[in-house]
C-alpha cells in the first residue's frame, strides 16, 4: 500500500501528465508564451468581458437587433453556419460506420471533436442571442410546442450535441486510461451513427425551415419552399469541406500528435470527390427552386447578381474545381477550393438570414461592434478548446494499443 | 382556376422537367469525371497487416523507444538519455561516408532536425530528434566512422546524449514494444505498397532486405524517398 506521501506526489504526476503535457505548472505556463497564444489571448481579453457585458445589459445595449431584425450574425453565422460547419461529424461517421468506408476511419475522431465543439459554440452564440435564456429549458421540458420548427430544432441541437459528445467518449476514456468504459463508449458507436444522421437530417433541413415562416420577409431568389432541403444537402458539403480544411491544419499544426501512415492528401481527393458531387446536384436543385417560382427576371436586378454570384461563385465554380482537383490528384487545389466553399457556406446562411432578409424594408441591420467580437471570441475559444484536447487525447491517432478494437 | 394560370403552371413544369432531365444528362459525364483518376492512385492508408514477419528483418529491441523518424531514445541511470538511429534507417540510406552530429551543449527538439546521415555518393539525408533537451555527449567512435552506427546501431553505433528537459511529454510521442513492431510492418507495408518490384522480390526470396534500399528501389531519387521514410522530406516538412 503507498503511503499517504507516495500518493499525493502520484496524483501531483497524473495530474502533470495529463493536464500539463508532462511539464510542471510553472514549466506549461512558461511553455504556452508563444505568438498563436498571445494574438487568441488578446481576442477573449476584449471579448469574454463583452459577453459578460451582453449578458448584464441586454440585447439592446450591445447589438444593432431590432423588432424588424431580431435575427443578426449571433444567428447567421454562429448557429447557421457553425451548425453546417459541423456536419462533418455526421458525414464521416455515417461514411465509415454506416457505409463502411474505412479506409476513412483515421479523420473520424477529428471529424466528430470539430462536429462537437461546432455544436458547442453554435448553442453558446444562441444563448447569448436569445432576449431570455433562461428560457432555454421551456421548449425543452415545461411547454412543448409540437407544431414548432423551433420545438424540433431545440430538442434535434440539444439531443445531438449529446450524441456529439457521447461519441467522442473513446479517445477520452483512452486519455484517462479507463479501458473498461472505452469499451462500452465503442460499443455504442453505431447506435449513436445512426441518430447522429437521423437527428441531422432532421434539424440540418430545419433550420432552413425556419425560413418558410417568412416568405415576404426573404428576398423571392432565396426564400423557396424547398429551403430545407437547400440546407440539408449544403450541410453535406460544408461538413466535407470543413474536414478537408481541418484535416490539413491539423496535420501541419501538429505534426507530432498525427499518425504520419494516414495519407491525408488521399483522404482529401477522395472527399473532394463527394464533395463535388453533392455540390453539382446542389447546384441543380437551386436552379429548379427558381424555375419553380419563376422568378427569373429577378436575376437582373443587384439582389440577383449577388444570387448569381453565390450560385455560380460559390457552389458551381467549386464542384468543378473538386471535379478538376480529384482527378488530377492536385491537392492544394482541392484545399484552397473547401476553404472556398466554407467561406461560401457563411455567405450562403448569411444571406439567407441577414442580407436578403427584409432587403425591402429601409431599417437595415448592420452588426455592432460587439456582435462581431463575441463572434470572434466564440470562434477563438472553440478553436483553443480544439488544440487543447488534440494535444491531450489520441485524436489524429490511434494509440496502437487500442488498434483494431 | 383561370385558364391564364394553368397555362403559367404548365410551362413551369415544363421548365422544371427540362432542368430535370438537363441535370441527369450532364450528372452522367460529371459523374464519369469526378469518378476516375488522371494519376494513378495511391492507398488511403497503410494498415493492412504484413503476412511475412516485416520486423524480423529488422532489429527492434524491446527496450528502446522510437520516434516515427526511425530514431531511438534509451533512459539512462543518470536521468540523461542516449539516443540513435534505427536499424531501418541504417540500411535505407547506407552505406554511409560519415553522420554530421550537433555539437555538446546545443539543443534539440522532438521532431526537429537533429543529425544529417552523408552517403558514400555525396547525397545527404536528414534525421529527427526524438526528444527535447541539451546534447551532453557525441559518440566519438560514430563521429570519427559512421560504420559502426551501421554495424551496431542500438550498441556502440550510439550517437547523442542527451539531457532531456520535458522527456515525459515527449514518450506520448514514442513507441515501443508491440506498438513499435506494429509501426514498423506499417512502414514496410507503405514502402512494399508504392515500390513491389523492388522490395516485393527480396521478400519472396525469403532474405533481408539489402543495406541500401532506398538506392536499390529508386536510384535516381533515392535520397527523396529516404527523407520521406524518415519524415525529413521536403513534403513531410510542409505538409
Amino acid at each position: 500500500m503507498s503511503s499517504p506521501t507516495a500518493s499525493a506526489l502520484d496524483s501531483r504526476n497524473w495530474i502533470e501528465e495529463k493536464f500539463f503535457l508532462g511539464m510542471s505548472f510553472w514549466d506549461y505556463l512558461r511553455s504556452l508564451a508563444t505568438p498563436g497564444n498571445f494574438v487568441a489571448g488578446l481576442i477573449m481579453a476584449v471579448g469574454i468581458p463583452l459577453i459578460v457585458y451582453r449578458f448584464a445589459a441586454g440585447l439592446g445595449a450591445t447589438t444593432n437587433l431590432s423588432q424588424t431584425n431580431p435575427w443578426g450574425i449571433w444567428i447567421g453565422f454562429d448557429m447557421l453556419s457553425g451548425v453546417a460547419l459541423a456536419a462533418g461529424g455526421y458525414t464521416i461517421a455515417t461514411s465509415v460506420y454506416i457505409f463502411g468506408l474505412k479506409e476513412y476511419h483515421p479523420i473520424v475522431r477529428p471529424a466528430v471533436l470539430t462536429g462537437f465543439l461546432g455544436y458547442l459554440f453554435a448553442v453558446l452564440g444562441l444563448t447569448a442571442d436569445l432576449g431570455r435564456p433562461w428560457n432555454l429549458p421551456v421548449p425543452l421540458f415545461f411547454s412543448w410546442g409540437g407544431p414548432s420548427v423551433m420545438f424540433e430544432i431545440a430538442w434535434c441541437v440539444v439531443l445531438y450535441l449529446t450524441v456529439l459528445g457521447m461519441e467522442f467518449l473513446p479517445p477520452v476514456f483512452e486519455w484517462l486510461e479507463w479501458p473498461r468504459a472505452r469499451r462500452i463508449a465503442v460499443n455504442m458507436t453505431i447506435g449513436l451513427t445512426v441518430a447522429g444522421v437521423m437527428l441531422s437530417t432532421l434539424h440540418q433541413s430545419s433550420l432552413g425551415g425556419l425560413f418558410l415562416m417568412a416568405p415576404t420577409k426573404l428576398h423571392p431568389l432565396w426564400y423557396s419552399p424547398f429551403i430545407p432541403a437547400y440546407f440539408f444537402i449544403s450541410s453535406i458539403a460544408a461538413g466535407l469541406s470543413m474536414v478537408i480544411v481541418e484535416s490539413a491544419l491539423s496535420h501541419r499544426a501538429f505534426q507530432s500528435r498525427a499518425d504520419h501512415t494516414v495519407n491525408v492528401d488521399t483522404l482529401a481527393i477522395g472527399l473532394a470527390r463527394g464533395a463535388s458531387v453533392v455540390l453539382f446536384c446542389y447546384f441543380f436543385v437551386k436552379v429548379q427552386g427558381i424555375a419553380d417560382s419563376g422568378r427569373w427576371s429577378l436575376l437582373n436586378t443587384g439582389y440577383g447578381y449577388w444570387f448569381l454570384v453565390e450560385m455560380l461563385g460559390f457552389i458551381l465554380l467549386p464542384s468543378l474545381l473538386f471535379a478538376y482537383g480529384a482527378r488530377h490528384r492536385k491537392t492544394a487545389l482541392v484545399r484552397w477550393t473547401a476553404a472556398w466553399v466554407v467561406l461560401g457556406i457563411i455567405v450562403n446562411r448569411l444571406n439567407v438570414s441577414v442580407i436578403a432578409m427584409n432587403w425591402n424594408v429601409p431599417d437595415r441591420y448592420i452588426p455592432s461592434f460587439t456582435e462581431v467580437m463575441v463572434s470572434i471570441t466564440l470562434v477563438t475559444i472553440g478553436i483553443s478548446t480544439f488544440r487543447w484536447i488534440v494535444n491531450r487525447m489520441p485524436v489524429l491517432q490511434e494509440l496502437p494499443e487500442y488498434r483494431e478494437h | 382556376m383561370i385558364p391564364h394560370d394553368i397555362l403559367t403552371l404548365y410551362s413551369a413544369k415544363m421548365l422544371e422537367y427540362g432542368i430535370a432531365i438537363l441535370f441527369l444528362v450532364l450528372f452522367i459525364p460529371f459523374w464519369r469525371y469526378v469518378q476516375s483518376s488522371a494519376v494513378a492512385p495511391e492507398p488511403a492508408t497503410a494498415r493492412v497487416r504484413v503476412p511475412a514477419p516485416a520486423t524480423d528483418w529488422f532489429a527492434l529491441p524491446m527496450d528502446r523507444l522510437f520516434h516515427r523518424g526511425h530514431a531511438w531514445l534509451k533512459d539512462e541511470a543518470d536521468g540523461n538519455v542516449t539516443i540513435g538511429l534505427s536499424d531501418f534507417a541504417a540500411r535505407l540510406v547506407g552505406p554511409l561516408s560519415r553522420i554530421s552530429l550537433p555539437a555538446v551543449g546545443s539543443t534539440v527538439g522532438q521532431g526537429e532536425m537533429a543529425w544529417r546521415l552523408v552517403a558514400d555518393d555525396g547525397r545527404t539525408v536528414d534525421m529527427l530528434s526524438p526528444v527535447d533537451g541539451t546534447i551532453v555527449d557525441i559518440n566519438p567512435v560514430v563521429a570519427a566512422s559512421a560504420a559502426t552506427a551501421e554495424s551496431d546501431p542500438y550498441g556502440r553505433g550510439w550517437l547523442l546524449k542527451v539531457r532531456p528537459s520535458r522527456l515525459r511529454a515527449n514518450r506520448i510521442s514514442l513507441l515501443s514494444g508491440q506498438a513499435a513492431r506494429r509501426w514498423m510492418d506499417e512502414v514496410l507495408v507503405g514502402l512494399r505498397g508504392q515500390l513491389a518490384p523492388s522490395l516485393g522480390s527480396l521478400a519472396q526470396d525469403g532474405g533481408a532486405p539489402l543495406h541500401g534500399m532506398a538506392r536499390a528501389i529508386d536510384p535516381e531519387h533515392w535520397d527523396e524517398l529516404a527523407g520521406a521514410m524518415l519524415l525529413t522530406g521536403k513534403e513531410e516538412r510542409h505538409a
